[in-house]
């Protein structure tokens, strides 16, 4: 089969038709009938021959990366929509695809996330057993209600930022770019989840969330790592604990449904967040030193955010099983969960290379005692 | 038990075949809802989706049919030959899927009676679930209508 | 979760937030369909805004904060700008009709083919490979500025970017498949004056996506199942048919939407189908159109040779001309018919000029 070199050869011979086409709006001459074929893209190609076969789980995205397809190099320059291993075609206009280096995005397991994403799949409407929700106490239902508009505000955050990001992200990266589109369709889910949780009870939504976390996450614009940096390991893991302490306070089988369902979407969205990261250390110099700043300017901020009395007193009344149980052993519980998410973040942080021990937030600290 | 292709007793049996296992809803169908018109030679017959199953398929004047959301007409051969095929193959060949068939003819064997192209695109939006339905058939032993 | 010590020690709870929810006491029921977008819209929490003042990105129908951050900076925060009666609909279908490329594509059916079907084959691939990346990305753009007021459009369009994910992605399996690979880029999906990605106003980018490209394209999915050589190939386009038309729909009820409750923005509409005509419907972006390399491929694939590429070419037509019609169908469903019929479209000739 013909090599680059020839197939960027003949490209050059070529005006994109795109082109032909804005003449003849303007009023250019068009032949209809059976133009004469060339073919001359025949035999373009990079690599042929390429035979890949579905395994034990069938045809996965990891499978394609065979040969030169394979080749996820560590800087995208192309500014089009080459698919990466396609053959590139001269004059093409570049598109504001600003994130070209493997280190702003890239994560291993991001194909096989997004695979697992698919496989996982679920359906609110019809897979959560709504008819098991049964009235609770009002103050319970209030929390519940209450951490439910939370977690919709945060999801509603994760969706603005991935997709803010998600069409600057070059195609070189494109195992990523699927992912989060799997990524942002279970946020969707968790705000539809989370949304008729609220309104199939005799509840209601709640108060809005104050926003300082979110705020932070939707301003970063210093690149999607720092995005990832505030979203997943900042605030995620938080939420991580949120919702295996609310699946262990279920109700019903209804809640028990819901948080567990989200509870493996969310961990996915850790994993590649965790895994970005890792990434973004080990293969640029000084991203360290980055990570250590943004999480001086996040912990404080996420400090001030636990600071406030409505998540903190709704979870507590959940785990507590009521308003009285709230004062006690539930806000006790909620205490602890502030502990153990802390306890998870210094663990990554150092996993990561970017230690915050001896650093951490005196807001944040202070839980650590829980 | 054999049924006469085409009759409502040969589209109820493959209904019940249809609703009755579950492993014949395929991967990309899923949960619609629709009202198509079948139009088979002389007769004309409604089929009710909702959700996974085919809630109903029964005889329709023209005046019911024209509520359909796009009716599916054929020449009756082409019923048949559709049909047989599946007979003999357990499930469309790769030239007597739905689609296949609608696109060697000239025009759409799918309309909407409203000539409503967002009503008539329900075809396409629910195709996987039509041809898993006329799939099934192959379970209902079949005689044709010598007519 | 580490275990959580016994303590008699008593906290304070703030409950003043208890008082200050939203409207309270709702109790959605599920139907037929599970408890479906559509079950949830009572009582305030299923009004709708026609102006979206929502700055701080707080679900609609929550109550709000004096001291909330604000967020927003929503460019798109009118109800006529984005929404679509059958929004709920749409999304649940979307969720119930997922599909998975690596298991329910019977992969295991792809067999040898001649070299230059196999190219054909390869070449169309690269095209909507590249073709999908459009539609995954500009949705998702759009979906970062539209406030969640509208949430359920939104959803509508997160689904969407999941489906084109995926359209992406079965792509470039088949490419990889059967002994082929992948080959030279269209250049088709780039930025230029009049493309997709480049429109400033939701229905401008609805029109161009949804209407025209997604209308083409989907047309281009069907006649897969035409020329595919085996069931892989055929369920491929098949499935990816469904989503799009699911796409198309959106495209058409939003439109409609607008027509109706903006009659004064007929004529701006009227010139976003204008370029729309002009170049998705008639250049590289479109493989039935006259001008494109992907034509080509899809008259060998058609004829199933290239010695029957005249064959091949005549099916083509056919397929131009359902896919003009079908593209007239649908810009009538939306209430702009009247373009086909003052002369204002070259479309009407278009098709008679392809029998």
């Amino acid at each position: 089969m013909a090599d680059e070199k020839s197939g960027a050869a003949a490209g050059a011979a070529t005006v994109p038709a795109a082109v032909a086409g804005a003449a003849a709006a303007a009023g250019g001459t068009v032949v209809e009938g059976r133009p004469e074929p060339s073919f001359e893209w025949m035999g373009l190609t990079n690599q042929w021959g390429v035979r890949v076969k579905p395994g034990e789980h069938g045809l996965r995205l990891g499978d394609l990366n065979v040969g030169i397809y394979g080749e996820v190099p560590e800087v995208w320059d192309d500014q089009t929509r080459r698919p990466r291993g396609a053959l590139p075609r001269p004059g093409i206009p570049p598109l504001p695809y600003n994130l070209r280096a493997k280190h702003q995005m890239w994560a291993d397991c991001a194909a096989d996330l997004y695979e697992e994403a698919i496989q996982r799949r679920w359906i609110p409407a019809t897979d959560v057993p709504w008819a098991t929700l049964q009235p609770l106490p009002e103050a319970v239902e209030r929390a519940l209600c209450q951490v439910c508009t939370e977690i919709m505000q945060y999801a509603n955050t994760e969706i603005e930022i991935i997709t803010y990001w998600q069409d600057q992200m070059s195609y070189g990266y494109y195992e990523v770019k699927q992912y989060l589109a799997a990524a942002t369709f279970d946020c969707a889910r968790h705000i539809e989840v989370l949304r008729k949780r609220a309104l199939a009870n005799g509840g209601g939504l709640g108060l809005e969330s104050k926003g300082a976390v979110n705020r932070m996450i939707l301003e970063s614009r210093g690149g999607w790592t720092e995005s990832v940096v505030y979203l997943y390991l900042l605030r995620g893991t938080f939420v991580m604990q949120l919702l295996r302490n609310l699946l262990s306070s279920a109700h019903n089988d209804a809640e028990r449904v819901i948080w567990s369902h989200m509870i493996e979407d969310h961990a996915r969205h850790l994993t590649y967040g965790y895994d970005h990261l890792k990434y973004a250390v080990t293969h640029q110099e000084g991203e360290a030193s980055v990570l250590q700043t943004l999480l001086t300017i996040g912990e404080a901020m996420m400090g001030a955010e636990l600071k406030d009395g409505v998540l903190r007193s709704a979870m507590a009344i959940i785990l507590g099983g009521g308003l009285e149980g709230g004062r006690t052993v539930g806000m006790e519980s909620y205490l602890h969960l502030v502990g153990d998410y802390l306890r998870d973040y210094l663990a990554l942080c150092d996993w990561l290379g970017v230690p915050r021990a001896d650093q951490l937030n005196p807001s944040l600290s202070k839980y650590l005692e829980y | 038990m054999m049924q006469v292709f085409p009759s409502h007793a040969w589209f109820q049996a493959v209904r019940e075949v249809y609703n009755g296992d579950a492993s014949l809803h395929s991967g990309g169908g899923g949960a619609c809802d629709t009202t198509a018109g079948l139009k088979v030679g002389d007769d004309g017959y409604l089929m009710v989706f909702e959700g996974l199953e085919c809630a109903d398929i029964r005889p329709a004047g023209e005046d019911e049919m024209s509520e359909a959301d796009f009716i599916i007409e054929m020449p009756l051969a082409l019923w048949k030959e559709m049909v047989a095929n599946v007979q003999e193959n357990g499930k469309a060949d790769l030239d007597h899927t739905l689609n296949s068939i609608d696109l060697q003819q000239e025009e759409s064997i799918a309309y909407s009676p409203a000539d409503d192209q967002y009503r008539q695109d329900l075809f396409y939006r629910y195709n996987q679930n039509f041809q898993d339905f006329f799939d099934a058939s192959s379970r209902v032993e079949t005689i044709f209508d010598q007519a | 979760m580490s275990e959580a010590p016994v303590t008699e020690q008593e906290y304070e709870l703030d409950t003043s937030w208890m008082s200050t929810m939203g409207e309270w006491g709702m109790r959605a029921e599920p139907g037929k369909r599970g408890l479906t977008l559509e079950d949830i819209r009572i009582g305030s929490y299923g009004e709708l805004p026609d102006i979206s003042d929502n700055m701080s990105g707080h679900p609609r129908g929550a109550a709000q904060r004096p001291d909330a951050y604000r967020v927003g900076g929503y460019g798109v925060r009118t109800l006529a700008e984005i929404w679509l009666d059958n929004a709920t609909f749409l999304y649940e279908e979307a969720l119930q009709r997922q599909w998975s490329s690596a298991t329910d594509i019977p992969w295991e059916t792809v067999e040898p083919l001649p070299d230059e079907v196999e190219e054909a084959e390869c070449l169309l691939c690269t095209f909507f490979n590249e073709v999908e990346f459009v539609a995954g990305d500009v949705p998702a753009r759009w979906i970062a500025q539209t406030t969640p007021d509208y949430l359920e459009p939104r959803h509508v369009l997160l689904a969407q970017v999941m489906d084109e994910a995926r359209h992406m992605d079965v792509f470039r399996k088949r490419a990889l498949a059967n002994g082929g690979g992948l080959m030279r880029m269209s250049g088709a999906t780039s930025g230029f004056v009049g493309s997709i990605d480049l429109a400033r106003d939701f229905t401008e980018m609805s029109t161009r996506l949804h209407i025209s490209g997604e209308g083409a394209v989907l047309t281009m999915f069907r006649m897969g199942e035409l020329f595919g050589q085996n069931e892989a190939e055929k369920r491929m386009y098949r499935l990816c048919a469904q989503d799009e038309a699911r796409h198309v729909a959106f495209g058409v009820m939003h439109l409609r939407y607008l027509n109706e409750a903006c009659p004064e923005r007929r004529e701006e509409i009227h010139a976003y189908l204008d370029e729309a005509e002009a170049q998705i419907m008639a250049g590289l972006q479109n493989p039935a159109g006259t001008q494109a390399e992907t034509s080509e491929a899809l008259a060998i694939l058609l004829g199933g040779s290239k010695s029957q590429y005249d064959e091949g070419h005549k099916k083509l037509l056919v397929i131009r001309r359902r896919q003009l019609k079908e593209y007239m169908q649908r810009v009538k469903t939306a209430g702009f018919g009247d373009r086909f019929e003052n002369g204002r479209s070259t479309i009407p000739a278009q098709h008679a000029a392809a029998y």
